[in-house]
């Protein structure tokens, strides 16, 4: 018979994981970006070559996450600082709440911007 | 009154071929039952094998802390049909060494606890008229941090506790700012120092799970908080 080993994940547990997990998100695009700067060593050819590849639509969509994720790390970043300091403790799933609305609204703002500049809206933003 | 099944984890020491395993029980369960009566009803009417710990049977002594449905609780503060399910889960406290069934060994948090020195130290000598006194202000700054039964819910919730058993858990930190936020301690550093550590204070990732363990209410967390300032401030002068 199955042993049952499972901890029921609220709001603080739920931020903790997103946290490491765009942590690790953020640590693997720092290795690639990394990577990707040391093909200068390489000489023109070889970065131009490397950019080149990284050029298209679907690697622009990608920064769109990038960005998400980064706002995501930000935001619930200065969430646990505020919490560190002893700050709104009591009321860390509020404090959550507008983490969150703040992510999403910025990374609204920043999307839009992207994908006018990549002429994938049918207006400038 | 409604037929509510328990799945229980089961462990016999002496059994070691068979392990841990879920045995299912059903009862029917009245108004009003808390876990406790059930588990009661289930060891006392139908297996006397059953082996949990409990005491005070009214949210006092701490004795039977218990994962229930994924979360941890204490057995008789638990309304069975407040769940609002049929089938009710009940494991062991996670994170600690099982004894037998639901109890557990709480060395590691009594290990913790001894760890931040918990009791009141001094360097004057006390007063040979009255006790040491408090204003009601002071006293007051207690609320929230002495109430702590001991149960171990809250360390064995935490994710850093189980992936690091050295860690002092939040019991003893709650533990540590209630003697360090006290007016008549005047060894704060006594209690800060084992804390400051990387199994002790920074230890802890704010998650919030014990917080929302606790059956007293309290707030390790917040106390935590306060411990942090505490070390910065005496380390930036």
């Amino acid at each position: 018979m199955r042993v049952i080993k499972r901890y029921r994940i609220h709001m603080g547990t739920f931020a903790w994981i997103l946290h490491r997990l765009s942590g690790l998100g953020l640590i693997s695009y720092l290795l690639l970006h990394i990577w990707v700067i040391s093909h200068l060593s390489g000489g023109e050819r070889s970065f131009d070559g490397i950019m080149h590849s990284f050029g298209s639509p679907m690697f622009k969509l990608m920064e769109i996450g990038l960005v998400g994720v980064i706002l995501f790390h930000l935001f619930n970043g200065l969430r646990v600082t505020l919490i560190d300091m002893g700050v709104m403790v009591e009321k860390q799933k509020t404090l959550f709440v507008i983490a969150v609305i703040i992510w999403l609204g910025t990374w609204f703002a920043f999307s839009a911007i992207m994908l006018s500049k990549m002429g994938l809206l049918p207006f400038t933003v | 009154m409604a037929m509510i099944t328990f799945k229980i984890n089961r462990y016999n020491p002496d059994d070691e071929k068979r392990g841990h395993f879920v045995q299912e029980y059903q009862i029917d369960v009245p108004k009003g039952y808390t876990l406790l009566d059930c588990l009661n009803d289930i060891k006392w009417k139908l297996d006397g094998t059953l082996t949990y710990r409990r005491s005070c049977r009214s949210g006092i002594c701490g004795s039977c802390a218990m994962t229930i449905n994924g979360v941890n609780n204490l057995a008789c503060e638990t309304q069975v049909l407040g769940l609002n399910c049929s089938t009710v889960t009940v494991e062991p406290l996670r994170g600690y060494p099982v004894v037998k069934d639901l109890a557990v060994s709480l060395d590691p948090i009594v290990r913790g606890l001894l760890a931040v020195k918990p009791y009141l130290m001094t360097k004057t000598p006390p007063p040979t008229d009255q006790e040491r006194l408090q204003s009601p202000e002071e006293r007051e700054k207690l609320d929230g941090l002495y109430e702590c039964i001991l149960c171990g819910s809250c360390t064995s919730s935490c994710p850093s506790f189980w992936a690091d058993k050295e860690y002092i858990g939040p019991h003893a930190l709650l533990k540590a700012y209630r003697f360090v936020a006290d007016s008549r301690d005047e060894c704060p550093g006594e209690h800060l120092e084992p804390i400051d550590d990387k199994h002790g204070l920074w230890r802890c990732h704010t998650i919030f799970n014990c917080v929302e363990a606790c059956p007293k209410d309290l707030n390790p967390t917040k106390a935590i908080a306060e411990l942090k300032k505490e070390l910065i401030r005496g380390k930036l002068g």
